[in-house]
Parts: C-alpha cells; structure tokens; sequence
C-alpha cells in the first residue's frame, strides 16, 4: 500500500469515527423530515418522501395540544443573549481587578467561582428556589407588585448571569494576564484614565477571550434545562424550548409525539452546532470553563 | 503677628503638606479605589445568589421541613422534639403562611445527617453513582485517548473543520435533548437498535425498562457523549508537547513506547489528568440524562445521587432533609473542584520551571 492509499484509508477512518458520534443525532433530523407513519414505520425508513410538516407543526403551533414555539424561541435568545452579556461586562471588570492589582485571596475568590460551576444543579437549585420564594413572598408583602420578580424573568437572568460568571472571569483573567503590562504603563504615562486604559487598550486585545467567553456561555444558558423547570413559572414566560421538550417527555401515558419533538431539537440544536462549526478554535477553552487553553 | 499669618513657618508648611497627604490617603483608601469598584458587580453577585443561598442551605439542613407538611420548621434533633434554647423570630416569610425561626436547640439537630447516613437508599444510590462514575469516565478515557492518538495527524485531512464538528456535536448539546434522541433509537417497536437486533436474529429488547439492560444503556449513552470530550482533551495533551522534542525523538529513532513515555508523557499528562477529573466532577453530578431516559427506573436501577436529591426537592418537597443532601454533595464538588486547581497549578509550575 503507498503512502497516498495510505493516507486515504486513514482519513476515511477518521471520517468514520466522526459520522459514528453523529449518528444517533442525524436520526432525530431525519425524523423531523418524515410524516408520523414514517418514524413509527418498522422497519425504520432510511428512504422517504421529505415532508416539512413537522418542523411548521412545532414552530407555528399547528395540531393538537402544540402550543406556539416561537416565544419560547425568542425567550431563549433573550435570557441567554442578555444574560451572558451582563456576565461578561462584570467579569471582563473583575478580570482586570484581579490582574492588574495585587488583590488579596485572588486565588481563593477564583477559586470560589469556579466551584460554583462544579456543584450538582438540584443542590443550587434547592437553595435558590427557597431563597427567590422568600424574597417574592416579602416583595409581595412589601406591596412593590404582587408579580413574581425572583420566580420570573429577572431572577432567572440573574441566575444565568451568575453562572456565566466563573467561565468569564476565569477566561478573561487567562488573557488579560497575556497583555503586557507595558500597555498599559504607556497609556498611564500619556496621561489616560483607568477607564481608557480598560476599555481602549486592554478590551480589543482580548477580544477572542470574550468571544469565547460570550459562545460557550451561551450555548450552556441555551442548553440549561433544570433551573427553568424548576424556578421559571408558566405565567412569566422565561421557558424555553428544553423545557417544551421535556414538558412533551414528562407528560405520562407514554406516547410521545415524536415527529414534533424531533422539530423541536431540530430547532434547538442547530445553534449549538452552528457554534462549534465557526468558533471551533475556542472549543478547548469552553469545554474546560477557560481553564485550560489551547487550539485542537 | 501678621507676618506670622502671612509668610507660613517650616513647621506650619510641614504640617500643611503632610495633611494634604493625609487627604489623598483617605482619598485612595481601599475602599473607594478603582479595583474595589471594578469588584463590587461581581462581589454583589455572589453574595446574592451564592453566599446567601449556601448559608440559607446549611441553615435549612438542620431543620426539619417539608412544604407537604403544614408544620412551621422545626430543628432537626435526634430524638423528637427538643427544647428551644433561644427563639429569634425574624420577618422571613419562607412561605405565605409561616415565617422563619431562627431556634438554637439544647441538643444539636443533626438529625437529617443521620437520617442519610442510617438511609440504606442514599448509600446505594452514592454506590451506584460511584459505578457509573469509574465506569463511565474509565471508558470514556480509554476510548477518548486511541481516538485522540488517532486524530492526532489528521491536521491537513480535507473537511476536518465539518468531521470535527460533527465528532464534537454530542457534547455541546443538552443531555435532555440527547437522552430524547436515545429513547427513539432504544424504543423496542420502532427503535432503530432493536431492528438491528432482530435483523440478525435476536430477540427484542427493551432496553429501558429492563433490569439488566436499562444501566448498560444510559451508561452506554453517556459514554457516547462524553467521549468526543476526552478526544478533545488528548488532542490538546498531545498538541501541548513541543515540536522540536518530537522531531529530536524521531531523528534519534527512539521506539514508539519510549517517545510515549519520555516525550509525550511530560507535557501531556496534566491536561489529560484536568480532562479526567473535569469528567469526573461531570459525571458525579448526572441528573438530566437519568431524568429524561429512565427517571432512575426499572425499581432503582439508574437511580443516581443528582436524580436522587431531585426527587427530595422537588418531588417530596422535604426541604430540610434534600438542603443535608445537598451540603454534602457541595462539599464533595469543593473536594473534587480543590484537587483540581491542585492540578492545575502543579501545571503551571512544572511549566515555569521547564
């Protein structure tokens, strides 16, 4: 076998290896493309006629019992895309604190945020939900409004923002301490305020930090399931579309409408793929909460 | 006399100067400084939705309290009821009809600890969580590592952006959405594996809902998301080790082994331990994917520790005894979150060394 066969067999391989991972999620597209009797077919139908039906069904709330998809579409874009937006600005300011100024129990504040991260869900869920109840039962004793704040909309974003936060300061601290301090020194000497040398000399070098930081967050507040279903109430509309998803799993009787839960993921798990197509080279840091660094 | 108020003494000018230091001094106390305003979000922040709800759970935890049960809170004491030591009221209302309590018994109530450490249940389910833990991340390494080694030379392989994007897909979406798409392909009707299984003659299986498949299963599932994860990890282990050393390695001819072991090894073995602890600490917190395929069934099968305080929270709504479970399983994410910096910084100083 020559070396450019060789290389071929090897490649194919590797392709193989890729396809394989994939499998199991081209399934579920195919099955958004096929009619109700074509996914419950036996055997299962690798050919059919594409039909559209199921992915209009889930995104405009045609048929039975399917309520509208596309609040919760637009509830997802705004919780995530505010949220890590918020997380950012403040970590991107605490980053530059604890980079630039020897403050003390930097490691151990770092250290605190990040374990925020590796806690199990229900435990933080558990605290936060008797917490956000206290606080909305006080709001409404007070008498600000008899609306939920902490179990809606504002509380949830918090909630998200908080646990963007660790990723974005741990990530942004990683590429700050890769600006030299000479930058800064120069801008000091030319006579610019704290705020200038923050904004105008240290926030376009870590741009590709806060893309990072602002993708992979994202994807997990995208992603997020368990807080949304246990703190986000029907009324305020913070549910998003795992929700919907899991609200059709959860259901008892057993009899899933698959064709419309396969649109459902459809819709839901094109970003995160679209996201790790153009930003690939951000994987690593993302995967690791920006711990470790480095280009696959 | 006016010579003296218009022309200042050195002493008087000493004075002047230094209390004009004094003002900046106070000026740029810790307090007002830059830094400390650059903080103050994030510190906010914590405080909020983390210090506060942790003292709130380790408050909880030592009571006894279920939102199914109409008594006010009680401290948790061993034996029944114990007496009140001091009873603070404070304004909380932690539901519409009771307030909080703040009440320091004579005994400690440590009752909801002991509770789970006597609860055979919790311990299976810590054992089975311990299983699925070692197995699944054991595997995924093994597999992860080839895999990595495989990839490792694929860097001017045509469409290797799409192939990687397609191999990374299972890890960047939700395990609900994943543990869905699972159910489909394990349905025993329809589902795509059990006609592959009667393809070749065998007999349907219902993967779920049996007892001896349903932990395989959700193992197997697992596996397949997370193990793009540690081929990520290898690869990056691997990119870590320094050109120059790998060619020396190939111009001295060393054998595969010894460049595995005295090259590669070095460099790599720090991200790869971060990639197996980082999976670690993933693993051990499973919840949505047990929730979504199996709700920890046939009897108790799947039941992992994560689903487990789920249920107490927000199935049986006992409040008191899930905040105990939950200080636990804190403390062993703290536990695993500090052996992982450990390692991170043993990294970072082998690297300033070398």
């Amino acid at each position: 076998m020559n070396s450019v066969m060789r290389t071929r067999v090897y490649y194919f391989i590797l392709w193989l290896v890729a396809l394989i991972f994939f499998l199991p999620i081209f399934w579920i597209v195919l099955a958004a493309f096929k009619t109700d009797s074509d996914i419950l077919a036996v055997p299962p139908k690798l050919i059919f006629v594409p039909t559209l039906e199921q992915i209009n069904r889930a995104l405009f709330g045609r048929g039975q019992g399917i309520s509208n998809t596309i609040p919760y579409l637009i509830n997802s874009i705004v919780l995530s895309v505010s949220s890590v937006s918020l997380a950012i600005i403040i970590s991107f300011l605490a980053a530059f604190a604890f980079s630039r100024y020897k403050i003390r129990a930097t490691n151990f504040l770092m250290f605190l945020m990040l374990s925020t991260r590796m806690v199990p869900a229900s435990a933080t869920i558990v605290a936060v939900f008797q917490m956000y109840n206290a606080f909305d039962i006080g709001i409404r004793n007070i008498g600000i409004t008899q609306e939920p704040v902490f179990r809606g909309f504002p509380g949830v974003l918090l909630l998200y923002t908080m646990f963007s936060i660790p990723f974005s300061l741990w990530i942004l601290k990683g590429f700050i301490d890769g600006v030299s301090q000479r930058y800064d020194e120069t801008a000091y000497v030319n006579g610019a305020s704290n705020w200038h040398v923050l904004f105008r000399v240290v926030l376009p070098q870590v741009k590709p930090g806060i893309v990072a930081a602002f993708i992979f967050n994202m994807i997990f507040v995208w992603n997020e399931f368990l807080f949304n279903f246990i703190l986000g109430t029907p009324k305020t509309n913070t549910l998003m579309i795992p929700y919907a998803l899991a609200v059709g799993l959860v259901n008892p009787g057993g009899n899933f409408d698959w064709g419309y839960i396969a649109a459902l993921s459809i819709l839901y798990v094109t970003l995160p793929i679209i996201m790790i197509f153009f930003f690939q080279k951000y994987l690593l840091v993302g995967m690791t909460f920006g711990t470790v660094r480095g280009e696959v | 006399m006016s010579t003296n108020t218009a022309i200042p003494t050195v002493a008087e000018r000493n004075e002047q100067a230094l209390s004009a230091e004094r003002k900046s001094v106070i000026r740029k106390s810790k307090f007002f400084s830059f830094p400390t305003l650059l903080l103050t979000p994030i510190l906010v922040l914590f405080v909020l939705l983390n210090v506060i709800p942790t003292i709130w759970l380790i408050g909880f935890s030592f009571y006894r309290y279920s939102l199914q049960s109409p008594d006010a809170p009680r401290p948790a004491c061993v034996d029944g009821p114990c007496i009140p030591l001091i009873v603070i009221p404070t304004n909380i209302q932690i539901s519409p009809t009771r307030q909080l309590e703040i009440i320091i018994p004579s005994v400690p109530p440590i009752d909801n600890y002991i509770k789970i450490f006597n609860d055979a249940d919790i311990w299976g389910s810590f054992g089975r969580t311990l299983t699925f833990v070692i197995l699944a991340v054991t595997i995924q390494v093994i597999l992860g590592v080839l895999l990595g080694f495989l990839f490792w030379g694929s860097a001017r392989m045509p469409g290797r952006r799409l192939a990687l994007t397609l191999l990374f897909t299972p890890m960047v979406i939700t395990p609900v959405a994943s543990a869905l798409f699972w159910r489909l392909l394990y349905d025993p009707t329809f589902g795509a594996i059990n006609f592959l299984i009667t393809t070749f003659g065998g007999q349907t299986i219902n993967f779920l809902t049996n007892n001896e498949w349903a932990f395989p299963a959700v193992l197997f599932v697992d596996i397949w998301m997370w193990t793009p994860f540690m081929i990520l990890m290898t690869l990056a282990a691997l990119g870590s080790v320094p050109k120059a050393e790998l060619e020396a390695a190939e111009v001295d001819r060393m054998s595969w082994w010894r460049k595995l072991r005295f090259v590669i090894w070095p460099h790599g073995k720090f991200i790869l331990m971060l990639g197996i602890l980082l999976r670690t600490i993933d693993a051990f917190k499973t919840t949505d994917l047990v929730l979504t395929m199996t709700r920890g069934g046939p009897g108790n099968i799947t039941d992992l520790i994560g689903l487990r305080l789920y249920r107490y929270a927000f199935a049986s709504l006992n409040i008191g005894f899930s905040s105990a479970l939950a200080v636990l399983l804190l403390i062993t994410a703290i536990a695993f979150t500090s052996i992982y910096l450990w390692v991170l910084n043993a990294r970072r100083r082998s690297e300033e060394e070398g």
